[in-house]
């Protein structure tokens, strides 16, 4: 897979105009984004934070394209996601997009192995699963191989996602909460595994959090309140 | 890698790591199930149908058998043998044998040096019986033993057949093909068909019979087909192995319908089980969809994925299944041996493909509805878990399985109407079933919330009763689901074993152990009395001694009789020779009246009796057995005349009758009402029971009543017999499979309830509930959903079996207590023992595991 394929390398790889997404409850219309603009440069690391609520998993299923905004103009790798179907945005983040959740998403009865060939399989890879023992002796599970999800600890769990966001070489990744169910020291430990496959790769990282420490991290920090995105200082997000 | 390629890879692949789930084992074991029964069934009863047409054949002597009193012209014989049929000729007569002073009349049978094309015939050359593939040779005459009891002849004599002297070669304990000689009540006499000339026995005017026997492949017979139907236009009469089945009989079409049947009920559970799995399977793989969808997988991707994934989980299903069906079938055949020839033809390759439809078909129908919701799946799901796309409707899902499963019926039945009658049939008694289900939960749920509140212990049975009832009752829709398929399979199981079980009493009940086991015929009016006093005492067992005049049909409606009736009947035997008439105040044991009145002396002349009402209307009210009745097209009302010796009298149809032809008791197809037969000649005939030691009466018999002809039917009693207990093995290793089948349905459902239950241990575990009253509490919880289960399917059991019954085993309905203990008891075990089963690992987890806390979905 390309990881050229936008022809100029300045040129965002991620870019929202006036989006605005709003659903109806009960009889209401609640607007949870507001005219949002954003625009994210290859190589970049932004982090998303807000209160609980605020729509951060919304904003985030937007930009990666699994649901449609009311209004507004988004743009992935350079091409309209307004112009695709659903089927058509899957096409293009096959083996470009990666994704880290919060509650892991691995499937149980799949071994940690595959559950990183996943992707690779869907991309029909040659050398899938060396590359997927590859990624996995990388977050340090070289040995836990065939365990299945409930036989390793929730930071193990989030480390084969991890393995699986990467092992595809995608050029962005979507990071949803990742350290939301874990404990300090465990989450710790997963930011820089993150951070520093983050480097390796070159990779773009998206990623929502409320955790203040895990944003300082990234290049660049936005706040999402009220409906819209707003540039935060590197005090405000120490503060 | 080309994309197809990828997608087969990418799905076996799915395949083999799902294994590992409860769900696909669950819809494993459910489809080769589905095709271990019907390919069992199929590869079975495809070989019992080509066994038993050869078997007719070996009963008929040949595969096609015509018969005229001349020679057979040389023109259709090469007509027959281009076909590529083997010809072999018979020639039989009545004839008279004798030895010094002592004459007796005999059923002569001459064949040729092909006889015979089926079978062996059991002789004795004054040593062991043997069993030899030929008749007499040139010179020798074999003999039964009745006739050689009557000359007192030995192997090695020598007897007079007409103007011949032959040596008595061999006593026949057994012809190979017994039908031909059992309708003559002669002794049998066989020779070589060129010793005839010899005899001087075939010359003008005497009543011969020339019989051509032609043996070959189905589509030999095929071919002459249009041959056949104008030679009975001729007069010739033909009988056709694919025709003239033997009646060998109702016990084995009784069988074939009850397999069938059987076949049909286990394809049935298991698409319940499919459809039941299906659902867990779904909704296990709607995290695995979305996942999917995130990592660019299209939908159609994800519908080949699935699809593909479940084709060769129903292609790998199958494999097993037809393993299965093929070592299933291989036992019933072993269990049969003795009914089936003994060269058998291999399994066809036609069962096995209709196994793998039916795998594919019962997926299809039980599963695909369900399937399709994994299409809908949103990627958003996996950031927002409550996106899970709505279930397809149940009543859908139903209708698709119904319509698919309709299908197979037709297909397994060739019987539209059937198929539509037991469709539609079922779908009310699942409408029916909802609605009594629900009440019976609703009424169980009410009688457990009034159970003691306070109990003695922490974990007493009544405490762990009303909180079991009251799970049932909070999860109503799932339980009301998990009902249906309870019902629906304890249903079909206690349907099968119920059935078996009346089918098998009604065979024993058809042969006791004292059935009439000879037959005495031609006792002479003045002989009766005596003849009735030697029975009486000596044996136990004997039908009543009926009055029998020799006559035939010689008109209907004034009409030749040929004229009148449908054109295949033309040939029919009962319109040929002569017909047992009989007379009957009342209607013989084991004689069902099915269509008009039987005989009732009218008022005005009831002190004058039977003649007097007869005397009244010179056409005589007569009942005729139905079947013959339809053959020749006569219904009620109709006028036959028929003429005994030189004298004419007319009958006019008053009532119907269905026989037991498997009774071994005397059956007459017309019977007059008294005082109308009486006028012409007459003798009795009776059959009765003798036990292995009272041949000593038999001997009596034979000297005290010369006259008289007793016939020794025990050997084809004992075969009938012996047939019935093979199917009788048969029928029980089916029922095995369907039991088996049942129970892969409550292994699914179960299984797909699990994760909620798992979700509400862990609930109860974090709310203090220990292992013991949590064991008790879905103890008590499967017990409820099992006894209400069996409550449902035994009524259900009880309409259906009415149903069944009357209209397509021929048994007459009854009521049946063991249902409405042995189900709700069966359900209460299976379903109780499948699920403590089941649920001991959900009670050792950690309640953090069962709720989801640690990460697990």
């Amino acid at each position: 897979m390309s990881n050229s394929s936008h022809e100029n390398a300045n040129a965002p790889i991620l870019h929202a105009e006036d989006l605005t997404k709003q659903v109806v409850s009960g009889e209401r219309h609640l607007t949870i984004l507001k005219e949002l603009n954003l625009s994210v440069l290859p190589g970049e690391s932004l982090a998303i934070l807000g209160q609980s609520g605020a729509g951060k998993s919304t904003l985030l299923g937007l930009l990666a394209g699994l649901d449609a905004p009311s209004t507004g103009r988004l743009a992935m790798f350079g091409q309209a996601l307004g112009a695709l179907d659903e089927d058509g945005r899957a096409r293009l983040r096959a083996g470009r997009v990666g994704f880290v959740f919060q509650n892991f998403q691995l499937l149980p009865t799949l071994t940690a192995l595959e559950n990183v060939l996943m992707p690779l399989e869907l991309t029909a890879v040659a050398d899938a699963e060396a590359r997927a023992r590859s990624w996995l002796s990388r977050v340090g599970l070289g040995e836990r191989l065939d365990h299945l999800p409930k036989q390793l600890s929730g930071g193990e769990q989030q480390r084969v996602a991890l393995a699986r966001a990467f092992v595809t070489g995608a050029e962005l990744v979507f990071a949803d909460e990742p350290t939301g169910n874990l404990d300090p020291t465990t989450g710790e430990r997963i930011i820089d595994t993150l951070f520093e496959l983050n480097h390796e790769a070159g990779t773009t990282l998206v990623l929502v959090t409320h955790d203040h420490a895990l944003a300082r991290r990234c290049d660049r920090c936005l706040r999402l309140a009220d409906g819209q995105l707003v540039e935060m200082t590197r005090e405000e997000v120490g503060a | 890698m080309s994309e197809p390629m990828r997608l087969l890879r990418l799905s076996w692949r799915g395949l083999k790591r799902d294994l590992r789930a409860g769900d696909v084992r669950a819809l494993f074991v459910a489809l080769a199930l589905a095709v271990a029964a019907s390919t069992m069934i199929g590869f079975f009863l495809d070989r019992l149908d080509r066994g038993l047409t050869r078997q007719a054949g070996q009963l008929l002597g040949g595969d096609v058998v015509l018969e005229q009193s001349r020679p057979f012209e040389t023109e259709l014989r090469e007509t027959l043998e281009s076909a590529g049929l083997t010809l072999s000729d018979q020639v039989d007569m009545v004839s008279m044998v004798s030895r010094g002073d002592a004459f007796q009349s005999v059923s002569l049978k001459a064949v040729d040096d092909v006889y015979p094309h089926y079978g062996v015939s059991r002789i004795s050359r004054g040593g062991d019986v043997e069993e030899v593939a030929d008749g007499p040779p040139r010179g020798e005459v074999w003999v039964a033993p009745r006739l050689a009891m009557l000359l007192d002849v030995e192997t090695g004599d020598s007897l007079r057949v007409g103007g011949g002297e032959f040596r008595v070669g061999a006593v026949i304990e057994r012809e190979a093909d017994p039908s031909a000689g059992f309708g003559s009540f002669n002794p049998r006499l066989m020779m070589h068909v060129d010793d005839l000339p010899t005899t001087g026995l075939v010359q003008e005017g005497s009543r011969i019979e020339y019989e051509l026997l032609a043996a070959g492949s189905a589509q030999a017979v095929e071919d002459v087909a249009p041959l056949l139907a104008r030679l009975r236009t001729e007069g010739v009469e033909v009988q056709d192995v694919r025709e003239d089945r033997p009646r060998l009989g109702s016990a084995l079409a009784r069988a074939d319908r009850y397999l069938s049947l059987a076949g049909l009920a286990a394809v049935l559970l298991a698409g319940v089980a499919v459809a039941m799995a299906t659902r867990r399977y779904v909704e296990r793989h709607l995290d695995t969809a979305a996942l999917l969808r995130c990592f660019g997988a299209s939908q159609r991707e994800l519908v080949w994925i699935f699809a593909l994934q479940l084709l060769w989980l129903a292609l790998t299903a199958s494999l097993v299944g037809a393993v299965l069906g093929l070592a299933g079938q291989a036992a019933l055949l072993a269990l049969l041996g003795a009914v089936m020839p003994i060269e058998l033809p291999p399994p066809g390759i036609l069962p096995l493909g209709m196994g793998i439809f039916t795998a594919l078909a019962v997926l299809a129908g039980f599963a695909g509805p369900t399937l399709l919701r994994l299409r809908r799946v949103s990627a958003l799901k996996v950031l927002r878990r409550e996106l899970d796309p709505l279930p397809a409707s149940a009543w859908w899902v139903v209708v698709v399985a119904a319509g698919v499963f309709g299908g197979l019926l037709w297909l397994y039945s060739g019987d539209i109407v059937l198929a539509l009658g037991l469709l539609f049939g079922g779908l009310l008694a699942l409408l029916a079933l909802w609605g009594v289900g629900n009440a019976l939960l609703a009424l169980l749920a009410r009688l457990c919330a009034r159970l003691p509140r306070e109990a003695k212990t922490h974990d007493s049975l009544w405490r762990a009763l009303r909180l079991g009832g009251q799970q049932l009752s909070r999860r109503r829709a799932a339980s009301l689901g998990q009902l249906l398929a309870f019902a629906t399979a304890l249903f079909a199981m206690g349907m099968i074993a119920l059935v078996r079980g009346d089918l098998l009493d009604t065979w024993r009940a058809q042969l006791p152990e004292d059935t009439p086991n000879h037959f005495a015929i031609n006792i002479q009016p003045a002989e009766r009395d005596a003849f009735e006093a030697a029975l009486t005492g000596a044996a136990e067992a004997r039908s009543a001694l009926y009055p029998m005049v020799r006559g035939r049909i010689t008109a209907i409606e004034g009409q030749p009789p040929r004229e009148m009736v449908p054109e295949e009947s033309r040939g029919d035997n009962a319109l040929r020779r002569e017909l047992n008439l009989t007379w009957s105040a009342e209607l013989p044991t084991g004689n069902r009246l099915v269509a008009g009145e039987w005989f009732e002396p009218s008022a005005s002349t009831a002190e004058e009796g039977w003649m007097g009402a007869v005397a009244a209307d010179p056409v005589a009210p007569i009942s005729m057995e139905r079947e013959l009745a339809e053959r020749l097209g006569l219904a009620l009302g109709d006028t036959l005349t028929f003429t005994v010796g030189s004298e004419t009298l007319q009958g006019r149809v008053a009532s119907l009758r269905d026989l037991d032809w498997d009774s071994f008791r005397p059956n007459f197809y017309v019977i007059f009402p008294p005082g109308v037969l009486e006028q012409f000649g007459h003798s009795y005939i009776t059959a009765f029971h003798l036990d292995d030691g009272q041949q000593d009466l038999v001997r009596g018999l034979i000297r005290d009543f010369p006259a008289v002809t007793l016939l020794d039917v025990e050997s084809i009693l004992s075969r009938v017999r012996e047939v019935l207990d093979q199917v009788t093995r048969a029928v029980e290793l089916v029922l095995v499979f369907v039991l088996l089948a049942g129970v892969s349905v409550l292994y699914a459902a179960l299984v797909a309830s699990m994760p909620v239950r798992a979700h509400e241990a862990g609930l109860l575990r974090v709310f203090g509930a220990g292992d013991r009253l949590l064991s008790r509490i879905q103890g008590a919880e499967f017990a409820l959903l099992g006894l209400a289960s069996g409550l449902l399917a035994a009524s259900l059991a009880e309409l259906a079996a009415a149903g069944i019954y009357t209209t397509w085993l021929d048994l007459s309905p009854r009521w049946h207590p063991a249902l409405w203990v042995g189900l709700p008891l069966g359900g209460i075990l299976l379903v109780g023992g499948i699920g403590q089963l089941l649920s001991r690992g959900l009670r050792r987890r950690a309640p953090a595991a069962s709720l989801g806390l640690l990460g697990e979905t």
